[in-house]
């Protein structure tokens, strides 16, 4: 395939692998300096710099263009032979470009946010080894790569989430974290073995590319049988599976998604994830790396079934919505974010299952924008309210909404980035969010038209969730930026220093707020569909028809957001309209966000420890008490016998020898040297014998 | 010269030069050991760079596709009426044992290294452990049965002494349950061995034979021969081959180690000194994984088709009570030899499996744990050693207190949970792929060992974590209070020198897997070509 290039594309290729080295090379360099080094924080951002300008030159060479795939054997097992390669297509170059992109302003942020760290070279490594793994990520053409930079992802967000690692609930959130993601990702090996199996080969571009096996195979009388368009196939391999695995196949997809893009039932450990530094939040457990969940789903796309899309659907829908449901009551400022970030990417898997899977990537793409943008407000938030505790010697949560509000004189411009990014999540027009939210909305609507009743709960609950979401964006925003600043009432003697901060605050926020205006994604503020983000990932799977709903969902939705926003507004600025119940069992099901730690812990935690115990006593008493029982057994064979040498056989011997000499001693008394004895006894014999004689 | 007969006896040589030597220069005791084992690591490395590849050059079952191959006669004796009795000195390697070879020369200077934590009677000590040395390379090159009984057997009284004399406080204990696990296996073994020496024939002598290769070809069988295919003699009831079979199985079982026979394993490695526990996991069990590939699987390959199935729940059943023992554990050092059972439950599982994926993938896990097991106990011992002290609960923030171990002990226990870009990864995700693939390719092993097998993996990430999380993680809080905060200081020149290559080879395995794929594929092949065909 290689010799086969123009040199346009060896030149792309070449930028791709630059791209994706940079920051592995920073990483290295950043691993080799001292622990405080401040350079470090510049080389990361150089790297990032010049990888994010080769992915725009990738970028233009090859959206729209036709797919670049390079690759070469990497190893050979058995007759199987393993390649390593690059697999360049609209998908790839847009997250590669997407991924370098946030990470740019991220870096520059962080250089100032964690200017004081101990470990402030540390921090860079990681960050820059993180954005190694995600741009990999994006360009692999393979699956077994593809599972391992999946899986390197996570383990940059363990070494992020971690960072602080003195405190307690950092190291517990990066445990959980990347136990979690373990699960998905024996799902996705698990996948992985069975596509393995069925296709024998791991080649993305040969699965799931345009002649996609996969989706030529065929699932009929119970078994599961790839296509042999071309005679591809080799005699005397097996090509095909019982039915059952093509589910299972899908159902460890489905759990690599939940893990890594925080979806139900494996969701929990992202909210605890904000124990890392924002900044990290920021970058990984908003914009990009849980995000890679929906990348893998438009990557493997072709092998669902409508069934098993449906499921998806149902997923995202129920991941969105409860995670809204949970962000309305939170107090924590990045938790609430968190649970926002969970909704948007149920929204995005909702996308996937109904069938909008370039709406799906569209939201990816804005949605990474806009909450990037909201998490860098957030640390500028916190860095600040830091400042005054540490000033005042005061000690309360900086985290906690309930102590912020009228912030918005002291930040003014966080204030506005802020305004703008929370308009783009709760999506209103001329936002970015606008475009890509309503397109599934939309979308989901019209999947559901031809379908039984029942499937409009899908469509409606993800409505309800958008109204939700401009609830707890208005709610957060109001706490934050108006009103009183309630830590002063508290502490009225306050000393107070708030500001925006320096240029590498203030640069990468305005830039970011730019980007979730429409402009970027489409010069129609109000058809998602004139989007060329939208048009180049469009997949025509689905056949195009003007509905009603085009016109309907956005006055719906926007019309009743605004009226949300208002009443948001009565409630936590003018305070003319009583609050909810702080008692009643909804708000306590959002505040303990479902309870579903909880109850993982008791289902899942407690037993699996109790297991382990329990096989370890068995260990102890069961298999080396039989050990011990033979050893035991072993000794009291030894001592009986050793008895019966003693007393049985040696007794026997002494008897005999006693014998002996007992007869010996009596006979001897015959001897006694008398004659009158010898005499004696002669007459004793011939008496007897002659007594003998008579009687016989 | 045969470079391999070097190999096996350079150890020896230096240990006559230590026996020679009085006792007031011990000091120079661990250089020479050193030196010794450089020398070897040295050989191994240059006979892995002239290892030649190539389907000529699989092994297994072909006397003359073996390479570095010595072969004298040894022992010979005319016994009348019973014929010639014929052993040789027939030492020579395939693929299978080229890596393994190189792997455990890497470990065994790396346990020297740990060796300096050795204080008394050192001259004891270095001479027991240059025997062990010889040994143990000898029983991976040998291909005379007799050959490798010998050197299989030797192993056992340096590392009885070795453990029960400068072990730790339960050191006698363990010693006599370590050799009397062995021996228990081994005795049984001498029976079968000398079982097929009276089946087989040496077609090129007509003598009866020990050699391993010639009782892989069922024609030179003796007809009518106790395990002769053809004759299905019974031993109690059994088929003599299955008996046979399941005598070796248990004997190489033992040193895997199996569940349920591994009870001697976390008793041995917690008593053992840091360097014999390094041989022991490093080495030791591959002894066992590759007894059963060579043995097992070369000798009486129906019986082990027959009974893949059971291999396989053996070695699923290893992973999971492996890693939720592991999960239990409160003995670093305990916790890691549990997590040794789980590992090696992968090898077994990949070679139950039979297809070229499972195998390759039962080898690299072969070498990845040689090399990770090493680090990790290398690491224990480290702690060991300052502290007197390895109870997790006993530490807390250690990454505050030792960053520089900290940093190696996260990159152990990451490759070792399978961290791709790790050897691990590439080893257990190819075992599962050849586990998988079994039931369709030859129906041995059922789909869901290979889905139970991943479930390992995921316990492996907690076990680990979660001595992360207690050890290293955390504000600092020691036991022993500010004299262990003295005591435990961060690593010196000589650990760092030693944890790195362990560490950088990890990585290269698992960046580049074909540095062992290569060597071993032609071998496997021939393995999967030689059970297929039997």
């Amino acid at each position: 395939m290689n010799n086969t290039l123009s040199h346009t594309d060896t030149t792309l290729i070449i930028c791709t692998l630059a791209a994706v080295a940079f920051p592995l090379f920073a990483a290295l360099v950043n691993f080799c300096l001292p622990v405080k080094s401040k350079v470090a924080g510049w080389v990361s951002a150089l790297a990032i710099l010049l990888a994010c300008i080769l992915s725009a030159k990738v970028f233009a060479g090859v959206w729209n263009a036709p797919q670049l795939h390079v690759q070469q054997v990497w190893f050979t097992i058995g007759n199987t032979k393993v390649y390593a390669g690059i697999l360049l297509n609209n998908l790839s170059v847009l997250m590669l470009l997407l991924v370098s992109l946030i990470a740019l302003p991220v870096h520059v942020y962080s250089t100032a946010y964690m200017k004081y760290d101990e470990r402030y070279s540390r921090y860079f490594t990681y960050l820059s080894f993180f954005c190694f793994s995600m741009l990999a990520l994006v360009v692999v053409d393979n699956l077994v790569l593809f599972y391992g930079f999946w899986e390197l992802v996570g383990f940059s967000s363990y070494l992020l989430i971690g960072f602080w690692f003195t405190r307690d609930k950092a190291v517990q959130a990066n445990k959980k974290a990347f136990i979690m993601n373990r699960i998905g990702d024996i799902g996705l090996l698990s996948a992985i073995l069975i596509l393995f199996l069925v296709f024998h080969t791991f080649d993305i571009d040969r699965l799931f590319g345009r002649n996609s096996i996969v989706a030529q195979s065929v699932l009929l009388t119970g078994h599961w049988t790839s296509a042999n368009e071309n005679n591809w196939m080799v005699d005397g391999i097996s090509y095909q599976l019982p039915a059952v695995w093509q589910y299972v196949a899908f159902a460890g997809i489905l759990l690599a998604v939940a893990a890594k893009s925080a979806q139900f039932p494996l969701h929990t450990w992202l909210p605890d994830a904000m124990e890392g530094p924002t900044s990290v939040s920021s970058l990984i457990h908003a914009a990009t790396m849980v995000a890679a969940g929906v990348f893998l789903l438009g990557r493997v796309y072709p092998m669902f079934t409508p069934t098993e899309l449906t499921i998806l659907a149902v997923m995202g829908c129920f991941t969105a919505f409860m995670a809204a449901t949970i962000a309305l009551t939170q107090n924590d400022l990045k938790r609430v974010l968190a649970y926002s970030t969970i909704s948007q990417l149920g929204f995005m898997v909702l996308g996937m299952g109904v069938g909008a899977y370039s709406s799906s990537l569209f939201h990816l793409a804005t949605h990474a924008f806009f909450k990037c943008l909201l998490f860098l407000v957030a640390g500028i938030v916190i860095h600040e309210m830091q400042h005054v505790k540490k000033d005042n010697h005061l000690d309360f949560d900086p985290q906690d909404i309930l102590l912020m509000g009228g912030l918005r004189k002291k930040l003014p411009l966080t204030f506005i980035v802020a305004i703008v990014a929370g308009l783009a999540l709760i999506g209103l027009p001329l936002t970015s969010g606008y475009l890509s939210k309503d397109g599934i909305l939309i979308q989901a609507f019209e999947w559901s038209d031809g379908k039984n009743t029942w499937f409009k709960i899908i469509p409606v609950t993800a409505l309800i969730t958008s109204w939700l979401t401009a609830f707890y964006v208005a709610r957060l925003i109001f706490k934050v930026f108006f009103g009183d600043f309630r830590l002063q009432n508290i502490y009225p003697n306050l000393k107070l220093h708030m500001r925006d901060g320096g240029w590498q605050y203030k640069v990468p926020v305005v830039l970011l707020a730019i980007c979730c205006l429409f402009p970027l994604f489409s010069f129609n503020p109000f058809s998602y569909e004139t989007s060329w983000l939208f048009k180049g990932m469009d997949i025509a799977r689905i056949a195009k028809f003007e509905s009603t709903y085009h016109l309907i969902i956005p006055v719906l939705v926007n019309l009743v957001s605004l009226v949300v926003l208002y009443l948001a507004y009565a409630i936590y600025v003018k305070q003319n309209s009583s609050a909810f119940s702080q008692t009643g069992f909804f708000y306590r099901l959002s505040y303990n966000q479902w309870y579903i730690d909880k109850i993982y812990k008791k289902v899942f935690v407690k037993p699996v420890l109790g297991l382990g115990k329990t096989l370890f006593w068995f260990d102890k008493n069961i298999i080396d008490g039989f050990v011990h029982l033979l050893a035991n057994m072993a000794g009291c064979v030894a001592r009986f016998s050793a008895w019966t040498d003693k007393y049985i056989v040696d007794g026997f011997l002494h008897l005999l020898a006693a014998m002996v000499q007992s007869i010996g001693n009596f006979a001897r008394k015959f001897q006694g040297g008398k004659v009158q004895y010898y005499l004696f006894s002669m007459l004793v014999i011939v008496l007897a014998l002659f007594l003998f004689k008579i009687l016989i | 010269m045969n470079i391999l007969t070097l190999l096996i006896f350079i150890p020896v040589l230096f240990g006559i030069i230590i026996m020679v030597l009085p006792s007031n220069m011990r000091n120079s005791f661990k250089y020479i050991t050193l030196a010794a084992t450089l020398i070897q690591l040295g050989i191994s490395i240059w006979m892995y760079l002239n290892f030649k590849t190539g389907a000529n050059f699989g092994g297994i079952n072909h006397e003359e596709q073996f390479q570095f191959v010595q072969k004298i006669p040894w022992i010979s004796l005319n016994l009348g009426g019973m014929g010639k009795m014929q052993i040789d000195y027939f030492v020579g390697i395939d693929g299978i044992s080229i890596t393994l070879l190189v792997m455990t020369s890497f470990v065994m200077v790396i346990a020297t290294l740990a060796s300096w934590e050795i204080k008394s009677n050192l001259k004891g000590f270095f001479l027991l452990f240059l025997l062990l040395d010889m040994a143990v390379i000898g029983v991976f090159c040998a291909l005379d049965f007799f050959l490798f009984y010998l050197f299989y057997e030797l192993m056992l009284l340096p590392l009885y002494f070795l453990i029960g004399m400068w072990g730790g406080v339960r050191r006698e204990y363990a010693a006599i349950k370590f050799f009397l696990y062995t021996l228990f296996g081994s005795v049984f073994m001498l029976l079968v061995m000398v079982g097929l020496y009276l089946s087989v024939t040496d077609p090129a002598t007509g003598a009866h034979t020990f050699n391993m290769v010639q009782m892989m070809n069922p024609a030179n069988y003796d007809q009518g021969s106790v395990f002769s295919l053809a004759a299905h003699r019974h031993i109690l009831g059994m088929s003599a081959r299955t008996v046979g079979f399941v005598v070796l199985f248990i004997a190489f079982a033992i040193k895997v180690p199996i569940v349920p026979l591994h009870t001697w394993l976390p008793d041995a490695h917690v008593e053992a000194p840091t360097p014999v526990s390094i041989i022991l996991a490093g080495i030791l069990l591959k002894i066992g994984g590759y007894g059963i590939i060579r043995i097992c699987l070369g000798i009486f390959p129906e019986v082990a088709t027959t009974y893949a199935f059971w291999l396989g729940l053996i070695g699923v059943i290893s992973i999971l009570y492996g890693a939720f023992n592991a999960l239990a554990q409160r003995d670093l050092k305990r916790m890691i030899a549990y997590s040794s059972v789980s590992h090696m439950g992968f090898v077994l599982l990949g070679i139950a499996s039979q297809t070229a994926e499972g195998i390759s993938g039962a080898v690299m896990q072969m070498v990845s744990h040689g090399f990770l097991s090493t680090m990790l106990f290398f690491l224990v011992g480290v702690i060991y050693n300052r502290v007197h002290d390895r109870d997790i609960y006993h530490f807390r923030g250690l990454g505050t207190l030792m960053p520089k171990y900290t940093a190696f002990v996260m990159i152990a226990f990451f490759a070792s949970l399978g961290l791709p870009g790790f050897s691990a990864f590439v080893a257990e995700a190819f075992t599962l792929a050849g586990t998988f693939k079994s039931h369709s390719v030859n129906g041995l092993l059922p789909y869901w060992m290979a889905v139970c097998g991943t479930v390992g993996i995921l316990l492996g990430a907690a076990y680990f974590l979660w001595t992360l999380q207690r050890m290293f993680f955390g504000k600092e809080s020691l036991k022993g209070g500010s004299i262990w905060k003295i005591a435990l200081t961060d690593l010196n020149l000589r650990e760092k020198l030693t944890l790195a290559p362990l560490a950088i080879i990890a990585l290269a395995l698992g960046v580049m897997p074909s540095l062992v794929f290569d060597k071993v594929n032609d071998s496997v092949l021939a393995l999967i070509q030689f059970l297929q065909t039997k």
